[in-house]
């Protein structure tokens, strides 16, 4: 599998809540969040493949949007800084 | 001049294409790109930077700093390619109702192509006593 169709595999976050005098710094292993997700994704796949029967949704081409959409999210920064707190996260 | 370079004068010579198509193309193979045709990997907009600072004058600054990826954008407008035909229509008609005249059905991957591209070279300044936004693309 390509690395730019992988979904982000880990999340970087800092965050310093405010009054606390040292923030937590995490990694976060995304991967296992998507191992676990996947069995429960494949179960649904044959109501989900009947449901876009139902309502006329393209269903392959859903799957793949999703997934592309999942895998477009690495690189997404996001960080929000007062004098008090601070809040960062970095999907890889 | 390269083969490159006279190829798209020839077309321009040839009406295959218009000053500016030809104009954009030269640009880009002075870039340095790898084909005048494609855009390379490397000359693609990656990023949209949305920047915030606000003071506060009680609370003091506060600074926002947000890197969305552009192919989140891409990826987006290729969900809307799945919607089905009848709930194209109920958004489009949604969205008239609220006064927008917008037909979703013109958001394809190609528009979205020359949207990004018009946004290389755009960045947006919001100043004021207490707020600065900055909205551009890397």
């Amino acid at each position: 599998m390509k690395a730019d169709i992988l979904p982000p595999l880990a999340a970087t976050v800092h965050v310093k809540p405010s009054g606390w005098r040292f923030g937590l710094r995490l990694w976060l292993p995304l991967f296992l969040l998507w191992l676990l997700l996947l069995p429960l994704v494949v179960l649904a796949l044959p109501f989900l493949f009947i449901a876009a029967l139902v309502f006329g949704i393209r269903f392959w081409s859903t799957i793949r949007a999703v997934l592309a959409l999942l895998a477009a999210f690495r690189g997404t920064r996001v960080e929000v800084m007062d004098p008090n707190s601070r809040v960062f996260v970095n999907l890889h | 001049m390269n083969d490159n370079r006279r190829q798209i004068l020839d077309m321009l010579a040839q009406g295959k294409l218009t000053a500016d198509e030809a104009e954009r193309l030269i640009t880009a193979l002075e870039r340095g790109g790898a084909g005048a045709t494609a855009m390379s990997e490397t000359d693609k907009v990656k990023y949209l930077r949305v920047l915030v600072d606000t003071v506060d004058p009680l609370e003091g600054p506060t600074k926002v700093n947000v890197r969305v990826p552009m192919r989140l954008l891409r990826a987006g407008v290729r969900l809307t390619g799945v919607i089905p035909t009848r709930a194209r229509e109920e958004v489009n008609a949604a969205l008239r109702k609220e006064g927008i005249e917008f037909d979703i059905n013109n958001v394809t991957p190609q528009n979205l192509e020359e949207l990004i591209e018009q946004l290389r070279d755009l960045s947006v300044d919001v100043d004021n006593e207490h707020t600065k936004v900055r909205v551009f693309c890397e």
